[in-house]
């Protein structure tokens, strides 16, 4: 049955449409969770507040668990699922600028347009040098062309890489999450903070 | 209790789960063997010569003929614009692209049926679509095409029109005699197979 748009089910524009209301649903629950204030997203690295590990962790076992789930009652045909390309460089590199980033401006990119649209001056600032980013490395392109292509890897699965089962890796990943969780909750302990 | 422990009770059985059972590695694309008996009662593997010609005079550029003889039989004659791919070499990765693809109509074809049904049956039952077998094979051909017989004079209009069709379309694909066509060529012509567009992978775009 699944993926409905690959198959047919469902045309481009239902698609766009679909991905337009989840769209709103995510800004919703992002803003609702606190997601639009940057001293909360910001708490992560501190250890005051961790909502942003837990939401985001459980959001991806959560759709983790789903997929696997439809894939063994036959919804879904997992090997018509669109993955990233991996390549390794870039997304090291990419890593630490994104988190450096995130560290720094206290947003991400989707929740620096989250605090943008209920008015914080902080996010569009944010989504500014978002703009100013992508301008950079699209003029300087030819400069890391090499290294934004470098040691490219097709799609890997971690659990093909490791010889594990996809059902057991995800049984790992959830017992790790878990773990996370726990540390999380204890960091928030040992660093509170009263007012952020 | 903690939302942690909530979490833990609910997601850590899934998990085990999801971690005990065997992965579904069923491909919906491939057929069962009741459904590739049912197609083939069906015959609609078929294309019967004349849609086959037609679309050979028309230069229908969506018909790809491949003839599964062997490349001996297929030096000594093959049908115009066709391909050999001897059944032997069917799945060789060469021809991967011509067997699995979702632009053209191939028409397998061999002397008889049974080699051409081969053919199909495996592109078939490996999921490949717009796959199909010339009707009767080259005899057949011959017999409807290239000398096509004449119906008795009692026969309905239909059976002549068929009979004027095949005769002028075997002229121009270079056999039988001389003839004039008095109607349009393409009035008995079957119509077309259509052509299945397979599932494409889509990029999406996503993140935080």
């Amino acid at each position: 049955m699944g993926p409905l748009i690959t198959n047919g089910i469902i045309s481009e524009s239902t698609n766009l449409f679909l991905a337009f209301i989840i769209g709103i649903g995510f800004g919703f629950v992002l803003e609702q969770s606190g997601f639009s204030s940057s001293r909360k997203l910001a708490g992560v690295f501190y250890g005051y507040d961790t909502v942003v590990l837990k939401v985001f962790f459980t959001a991806a076992i959560t759709a983790m668990l789903g997929l696997l789930f439809f894939s063994l009652f036959g919804w879904i045909d997992l090997s018509l699922v669109y993955v990233n390309p991996t390549y390794l460089t870039s997304a090291i590199v990419g890593g630490i600028i994104m988190g450096a980033g995130f560290i720094i401006g206290g947003y991400c990119p989707g929740t620096s347009f989250c605090g943008a649209s209920i008015g914080k001056i902080d996010g569009m600032v944010f989504i500014g040098g978002l703009f100013i980013g992508v301008l950079l490395f699209g003029l300087g392109y030819k400069l890391w062309e090499n290294l934004y292509l470098a040691k490219f890897m097709g799609s890997p699965k971690v659990s093909t890489s490791l010889g594990l089962s996809d059902g057991f890796f995800g049984l790992l990943l959830i017992l790790a999450a878990l773990g996370m969780f726990w540390v999380a909750e204890l960091a928030e302990k040992k660093f509170p903070r009263e007012e952020y | 209790m903690r939302p942690l422990k909530w979490l833990a009770i609910f997601i850590v059985p899934m998990g085990i789960i999801i971690a005990a059972v065997p992965q579904n590695t069923t491909k919906p694309y491939k057929l069962t063997a009741p459904q590739l008996l049912a197609e083939a009662n069906n015959r609609t593997q078929y294309v019967t010569p004349e849609t086959v010609a037609d679309m050979i005079v028309n230069k229908d550029p969506s018909l790809q003929l491949i003839d599964v003889r062997s490349q001996d039989e297929f030096e000594k004659f093959s049908l115009p614009g066709a391909i050999n791919i001897p059944l032997t070499d069917l799945l060789a990765e060469k021809y991967a692209d011509v067997i699995n693809q979702d632009l053209k109509t191939n028409v397998f074809y061999s002397n008889g049926t049974v080699t051409a049904n081969q053919a199909w049956m495996l592109t078939r039952q490996l999921g490949y679509a717009n796959n199909f077998v010339l009707e009767g094979g080259l005899n057949y051909w011959f017999e409807v095409i290239m000398n096509p017989g004449k119906p008795v004079t009692t026969s309905p209009d239909e059976e002549f029109a068929r009979y004027n069709f095949r005769r002028s379309a075997g002229s121009a694909l270079g056999g039988g005699g001389a003839f004039q066509a008095q109607t349009g060529q393409s009035q008995a012509a079957a119509p077309k197979p259509a052509v299945t567009t397979g599932p494409k992978k889509k990029k999406v775009a996503g993140g935080c």
